[in-house]
């Protein structure tokens, strides 16, 4: 410990415990509405947004490449449907798939009793500690605010958690802070759906409700953050804690491969749960 | 070469590495074996840069850190600034030139940082993190292993900046 200076040591610790108040500090109060907060999402939002198109040109290029490929094989084994294998190299399999994403989004926005705006992931939070966090093009200058609900054809994605002029944070429903006021679909028993990282939990379910594995789980509205009816997830797991039920649900979207999704533009009515 | 622009040189590779850690590295799709580039490069100020603002840039790069981490109220910012002043205190030691003893240095540094986070977190058990320290481990030797290459280019180019 001799090269570390005695005044470096003290200053850490008066670190630490600064460090320490500000955790304590609400989450909702730190720093939704700190211009500096904002500044540092423009900043980094148009790097992110070339690094974004880049890598997205460059998979879909090797994919192409990849499809090409497979198609050659195709037409070296099967002449006589050389034609339509012809025909099949030039449609490339992620246009086709983006198309069907797209046009249930579109469907979506067709169903949903709010505006909403489409918006592209194009990153995602730089540490392990909150990794439950994506960054999308839209922000402000669209009419994003915090707070805002965010879906996918698929169902509840997360919240807008931090809005700035041309990106936002998306706080994903597996991420632990997150909490959502939910129904089973098919007893309208009702929970806390909360995020465990890799999945959700949902809590204090009574324990007399009927609740069984596959049941869908979709939200109730009354957070004041989600629109009710919005389907959450599946139910995977039920275990009694006390004189609660807890019920491990699968959510309905594939969070870990999420390209596009809808902001819904529901003001916020009410504090979120657990916050 | 002249401060100012050894400082906006810095500050540019600091916004470089994390739109590279929030896209390409991000532990959403790298998962726990991805490198922290960011710690890296806050050792890298403490030990090589003679940039008075090193200070200002290591608290900067805390500050996007926590900022697009969903934004945490002055995690990364503190506890970084933390890691930078303790390794910058102890850089004038000579083995710190060394591959070997580098390797511990980031190897120690992420210990450092994030049992200064994961301290915080469990004094505020309701945070609700969940975060294991073998993990934290198997992140310092990745930080190592990617690290020491790492600086060693940067180092050399560096010195060629500063000649």
């Amino acid at each position: 410990m001799g090269f570390f200076k005695r005044r470096t040591i003290l200053i850490v610790l008066v670190l630490f415990f600064i460090a320490i108040q500000l955790f304590s500090l609400d989450l909702r109060e730190k720093n939704s509405q700190n211009p500096l907060s904002k500044l540092v999402l423009s900043i980094t939002y148009y790097p992110q947004m070339a690094v974004s198109t880049v890598t997205d040109k460059a998979v879909g290029a090797w994919r192409d490449y990849i499809d090409l490929m497979h198609v050659n094989e195709e037409n070296k084994r099967l002449r006589e449907e050389l034609n339509a294998l012809r025909q099949e190299k030039f449609e490339s399999a992620e246009i086709k798939a983006q198309n069907a994403r797209l046009k249930k989004l579109l469907d979506f926005k067709d169903v949903s009793l709010y505006p909403v705006v489409s918006a592209n992931v194009i990153g995602a939070s730089p540490s392990i500690l909150r990794s439950q966090v994506v960054i999308v093009d839209k922000g402000g200058a669209d009419g994003i605010t915090e707070g805002m609900p965010v879906a996918s054809y698929d169902g509840i994605v997360g919240r807008i958690l931090l809005a700035g002029d041309k990106s936002s944070e998306v706080l994903l429903i597996t991420d632990p802070v997150s909490a959502v006021d939910a129904y089973i679909h098919r007893t309208r028993a009702r929970g806390i759906v909360k995020g465990v990282g890799s999945g959700c939990v949902m809590e204090y379910i009574e324990n007399k409700s009927d609740v069984s594995v596959g049941d869908k789980v979709i939200s109730s509205g009354k957070d004041g953050f989600f629109p009710k009816g919005v389907i959450i997830g599946t139910v995977t797991d039920i275990s009694s804690n006390g004189s609660f039920i807890s019920a491990g649900v699968s959510p309905h979207v594939d969070l870990n491969s999420l390209e596009e999704v809808v902001i819904i533009q529901k003001s916020v009515n009410n504090v979120v749960l657990n916050e | 070469m002249n401060k100012t622009v050894t400082f906006v040189s810095l500050l540019l590779v600091s916004v470089l590495i994390i739109t590279v850690q929030s896209t390409l590295l991000s532990p959403r799709s790298a998962g726990l074996l991805f490198p922290d580039l960011n710690l890296i490069f806050i050792v890298f100020l403490a030990v090589y840069s003679e940039t008075k603002g090193s200070f200002l840039l290591a608290a900067g790069n805390g500050y996007m850190m926590d900022v697009l981490s969903g934004n945490l109220p002055g995690t990364f910012t503190i506890s970084r600034l933390s890691a930078y002043m303790l390794v910058r205190t102890s850089s004038n030691h000579v083995y710190l030139k060394k591959s070997l003893v580098l390797g511990l240095v980031i190897f120690l540094s992420t210990i450092f940082t994030w049992t200064f986070i994961l301290t915080i977190i469990r004094i505020k058990s309701d945070a609700g993190f969940q975060f294991s320290f073998g993990d934290i481990i198997l992140q310092g030797l990745v930080n190592s292993v990617v690290g020491v290459p790492l600086f060693w280019a940067a180092g050399r180019i560096h010195a060629r900046f500063q000649k």
